[in-house]
């Protein structure tokens, strides 16, 4: 049983100008009573969300309003400033595609670190091993340091470890629009056949496209705001209804 | 403090296999491999051992040897621990942005290969002393190693491991916040290497009257607990054990403390 509920959710950054600091300057500012020159950036607010078992959610919405950090929020990176988490089940996340990789070490080594960091032993990896590289479709290239893989490359290899692994939970953040036609293809019904065993899939994207055929419900963030909540229909309509300016069709 | 323990356990195989992929990065373009990275303690024993044993080691060069070779061991595990090990968040960011994994797990990966790297040379120390002692002087009960010995360290092995990644987590914490706590560390262990009993006797300190330099002096505990037993022959005294213990503790408990406090607010700062 997988489940994400997010209760009166809030999440505060406090950005800071310099984000390093010395304990020279540390001390010189505290001498000159300069007083600290941070902004506090409220990502999400107020956020409420139930996602059960055999849910698909797509989450869309401009530029900045704060779903990358929703999907880091539910995968337990930020811990929230404010309101509870509650998260049941093992998380694969798909986040940036050049992280979490040790680029002096071989494709085959990469797979085992990553596959090891979600939780995988050496034993259950070896038989998915082969599986996996297969799926890659990167043949030879697995032999060389992944420093010298493009950005679709990377992509195929960290998709392949996160969707072998059958999270109960899979989150994936806009990483798709990478790859190349077949393996998009490709990729869309490996996650279809994720759906029929894995419980949850979260799916944050700018292809709206993509969030009508694989969600089946979405949520539309504004400035950390859930502006609207519903079957993915709905609310992928009305998001383009009030970027294109259209007027929206008759509300329900 | 228990919750991250079994989480690390949990990752386990993470762990390993970054710290066989750190060890294979260190050693993989050097032709000596191993031994070239152990060229910087043999070397400054070497000089030290032409140029101060009638100075500082009262002209016993084969005893005078071990004590140094045996100190540079654990000083240099103890050093590059907290110096290295301060840098592990800042390191591993990518994947403490990708998954929420305890992060000690990061510190105890840069302190398993320092662990690692220190027991060869620890190793090589051993084998030295055996060797010179047995070919310079007449080797008796006293001056022989004692291969009980081996398990006496032990417990001072141990301690200065928990120590040690104890100190490089407090400290890695910190240095997320302010970035020149690794300079200021290896200022730090600048002064501490020359207040510590590594390159000349305890002796020379005590003559002297500095006897209160050597109590207070942490690092010379744990030098005590594994150097005492390998060249005395003797099972570390239970006070210096028991200090020891206290001390490990203490710096376990400040470590967890700065866990718990900054924990939900480092990755902000990264």
């Amino acid at each position: 049983m997988a489940k994400i509920e997010l209760d009166d959710v809030h999440l505060t950054f406090k950005v800071h100008q310099q984000k390093r600091v010395s304990f020279k300057e540390y001390i010189v500012r505290g001498l000159f009573r300069r007083g600290a020159s941070a902004v506090a950036v409220h990502a999400l607010a107020g956020l409420n969300l139930d996602v059960r078992d055999g849910d698909r959610l797509g989450i869309i919405g401009h530029n900045g309003a704060g779903k990358s950090t929703l999907l880091k929020l539910i995968a337990g990176i930020y811990p929230p400033t404010g309101g509870k988490r509650d998260v049941l089940g093992s998380i694969c996340s798909l986040f940036d595609i050049s992280l979490g990789f040790e680029p002096e070490a071989s494709g085959w080594d990469n797979i085992t670190y990553r596959a090891y960091l979600q939780g995988e032993s050496p034993a259950s990896l070896k038989g998915k091993i082969d599986a996996i590289a297969e799926f890659t479709e990167l043949g030879d290239f697995l032999d060389l340091p992944v420093r010298h893989y493009s950005a679709g490359m990377l992509m195929r290899l960290a998709f392949s470890i996160a969707t072998a692994i059958e999270p109960e939970i899979l989150l994936v953040d806009e990483v798709l629009a990478v790859g190349d036609l077949a393996f998009q293809k490709k990729a869309q019904t490996r996650m279809k056949e994720l759906m029929s065993t894995a419980r949850i899939m979260v799916l944050v994207a700018h292809d709206l496209g993509t969030i009508r055929a694989m969600c089946n419900r979405a949520v539309w963030l504004e400035h950390g705001v859930a502006k609207m909540a519903g079957p993915t229909e709905k609310v992928v309509e009305a998001y383009i209804a009030s970027v294109t300016g259209k007027p929206a069709r008759a509300a329900a | 403090m228990i919750q991250h323990l079994t989480a690390i356990w949990k990752f386990r195989h993470f762990l390993y296999a970054l710290v066989r992929l750190d060890l294979r990065l260190r050693y993989r373009r050097s032709i000596l491999g191993v031994g070239w990275s152990l060229l910087n303690p043999i070397a400054m024993t070497l000089v030290f051992a032409v140029v101060f044993s009638s100075l500082l080691g009262g002209g016993d060069v084969p005893r005078y040897v071990s004590h140094l070779l045996i100190g540079m061991a654990v000083w240099g595990f103890l050093r590059e621990s907290a110096v290295s090990g301060c840098r592990a968040l800042i390191a591993n960011e990518s994947y403490i942005r990708q998954s929420p994994l305890p992060y000690n797990l990061y510190t105890l990966r840069t302190v398993c290969g320092q662990a690692i790297h220190s027991m060869i040379a620890l190793v090589v120390a051993v084998l030295g002393m055996v060797i010179v002692t047995a070919a310079t002087s007449q080797p008796t009960a006293q001056t022989m190693l004692n291969p009980l010995a081996l398990l006496w360290i032990v417990p001072g092995l141990i301690l200065s491991f928990i120590a040690a990644w104890a100190v490089a987590t407090t400290f890695a914490f910190i240095n997320v916040y302010f970035q020149d706590t690794q300079h200021l560390l290896e200022v730090a262990a600048q002064v501490v290497f020359f207040m510590t009993p590594i390159i000349y006797f305890p002796s020379n300190l005590e003559s002297k009257g500095y006897w209160l330099l050597l109590t207070m002096n942490p690092v010379n505990l744990f030098l005590d607990l594994i150097r005492t037993p390998l060249m005395n022959g003797q099972p570390p005294s239970e006070q210096i054990l028991l200090a020891g213990a206290a001390l490990t503790t203490v710096l376990v408990r400040l470590a967890a403390g700065t866990t718990a406090w900054l924990q939900k607010r480092v990755v902000f700062h990264l």
